[in-house]
């Protein structure tokens, strides 16, 4: 029942019908209303290889992100939009390549919750 | 540079609710503690439903009403909803028990709690170090925890004893070897929220409640998450509503869904809407939850460091329990700490007594005996889907004249039913979920 890892990852597809109830929302909306310490000289997110994202046939980090730190360039590459993150931790186990170097943000630095 | 060695009697990592409970402990026992804390102040990481069990409270602070805690409103109205296609049935029970004074638990908003609660931990003599993030230990050549590296510069800080409180993520727990991998992305929730501001009248009116002395928190099933494994909650704060809810993360992952659409869509159901409409979005946040159950609970103390909270995976997710197991491991730890300080022994042979002390309690005997539910939705979607909708439908038909015998009525409802479960899976689906819950 574990989700599969690496290349045996798949994804599974919600019936059309259903797929098409979920909105299409922009998470930027969302984002203006979390406050943030930004450390503009430390990422505390980042790719270990764009290789192995490369060859990820899903991605599925584009999607389960909760604040869409991740997205994908023109260039095909991964973008780790890590002033964006609530260092939810999501992405250190949902990542199906363990292809993300997730460290906490330096003490002081990061997401600050005003409500929580 | 002469720098100065910086010693303290126990370093707490993380001042969320385990680890300002430990500090509290401890200070109040003559140590000196050091309490360090990453975000700019305690609360600053967290998020939560959510409520507070005054149990825990009470444990460590008897006169916690008189310390002004800040508090949202009391949980006087609890139970489920079961959320249908555009219908919705409530279950929720007032009164009774949830009138108790003081009352059993309060919804609350982290970022006002948290500090709220480091400073009783303060009160005591606990010293405070926010903005600081623990990145390693300082050990002995035998493993002999001893202190802890911080981010800071010359950032060694020197104990005999670490309690460690850093909350999902897990980092130093597995550094210290107590679990030697991540927790799969099926024992993982992740829960997502807004924070939704309406005038408290309008609150009051909308979920029925006489004043702010009441408060609603319900769990809602059904159409809450596509069918797909996870579970919604409600929690009416003073002048907000908290609304959100949690998914497996690998479900999230392999159906490759954006968290805020799923949440989104919840909040557009016609059931729903019209309780947040109009509001203002004051905050949006997600947080992952550890919902492994005890099977993916880490070893819970070595040599000179023990482990509380959400970092030992201590949550029950049927019955939203895991803020009152942090408060009361938190405290177990920090009396395991006063022992070993009296014996002037820190070596695992001590440390193990936290575990006696936590089995003795409520949490590792809870944790067992719920060992099966974690992965019961997962197993069961009937009951994200066919349940609640059966019950929406049934309820709907029953209050519905339609003209026709009744007879025919029920036969249509029991339909409804067995065209999607048969009735001896049905009974089986009860079954496994008294197993799961009972720990048969």
């Amino acid at each position: 029942m574990a989700m599969k890892t690496g290349d045996a990852f798949e994804a599974k597809e919600l019936p059309e019908e259903v797929k098409a109830t979920l909105p299409n929302v922009y998470v930027d909306d969302l984002l203006m209303s979390l406050k943030y310490f930004i450390d503009e000289d430390k990422a505390h997110l980042r790719i270990i290889d764009q290789a192995v994202c490369a060859r990820c046939e899903y991605k599925p980090c584009l999607y389960f992100c909760p604040v869409g730190v991740y997205t994908q360039g023109n260039d095909g590459r991964i973008q780790v939009a890590y002033q964006s993150c609530v260092e939810c931790g999501s992405c250190r186990v949902g990542c199906p390549y363990k292809n993300i170097q997730w460290e906490l943000p330096r003490g002081g630095f990061g997401v600050a919750y005003k409500f929580g | 540079m002469n720098s100065e060695r910086i010693e303290f009697d126990a370093v707490v990592v993380g001042a969320g609710l385990a680890g300002s409970a430990a500090a509290m402990v401890m200070a109040r026992g003559g140590l000196n503690v050091a309490l360090i804390e990453r975000g700019q102040k305690p609360g600053g990481k967290n998020y939560f439903g959510g409520a507070i069990y005054t149990h825990a409270i009470a444990d460590l602070v008897p006169d916690f009403m008189d310390r002004r805690p800040p508090f949202e409103r009391p949980v006087t109205e609890a139970g489920f909803w079961f959320l249908g296609k555009d219908g919705l049935t409530r279950m929720t029970v007032q009164g009774g028990e949830l009138n108790a004074d003081p009352p059993d638990a309060f919804i609350t908003l982290r970022a006002n709690f948290d500090p709220w609660w480091a400073e009783q931990a303060q009160a005591a003599g606990a010293f405070l170090i926010p903005k600081t993030t623990v990145v390693d230990f300082i050990r002995e050549e035998n493993g002999q925890v001893t202190g802890v590296l911080t981010d800071r510069p010359q950032g060694e800080i020197h104990a005999p004893v670490v309690i460690i409180c850093e909350g999902v993520n897990n980092i130093l727990t597995q550094k210290l070897g107590l679990i030697h991998r991540d927790l799969e992305p099926a024992q993982m929730a992740l829960a997502f929220k807004k924070v939704i501001s309406l005038p408290m009248e309008t609150i009051n009116a909308r979920f029925g409640l006489p004043d702010d002395a009441h408060g609603l928190a319900v769990s809602v099933l059904g159409d809450v998450s596509l069918g797909l494994p996870g579970m919604g909650f409600v929690y009416t704060n003073k002048a907000s509503v908290s609304i959100g809810l949690g998914v497996m993360l690998d479900t999230l992952a392999e159906y490759r869904l954006r968290p805020y659409d799923v949440l989104q869509r919840y909040l557009d159901h016609p059931a729903i809407a019209p309780l947040i409409k109009g509001g203002q979005l004051l905050e949006y946040g997600a947080h992952l939850i550890p919902e492994g159950g005890y099977r993916a609970m880490p070893k819970l103390a070595t040599d000179g460091a023990m482990v509380a909270g959400d970092a030992a995976a201590m949550v029950n997710a049927l019955h939203w329990e895991g803020t009152n197991m942090a408060i009361v491991a938190g405290k177990l730890a920090g009396e395991t700490a006063l022992e070993a300080h009296s014996r002037g022994d820190f070596t695992a042979k001590v440390m193990s007594r936290y575990e006696d002390r936590l089995s003795e309690g409520f949490i590792l005997k809870d944790l067992k005996q719920y060992r099966g539910f974690s992965r019961f939705l997962e197993t069961h979607p009937q009951f994200m889907d066919v349940y609640p909708n059966f019950v929406n439908g049934a309820l709907g038909q029953f209050f519905t004249a339609y003209g026709k015998p009744k007879k025919e009525l029920f036969k249509g409802m029991l339909g409804s039913l067995t065209n999607r479960r048969g009735l001896i899976k049905a009974a089986g689906d009860i079954v496994s979920m008294a197993r799961s819950v009972m720990g048969w």
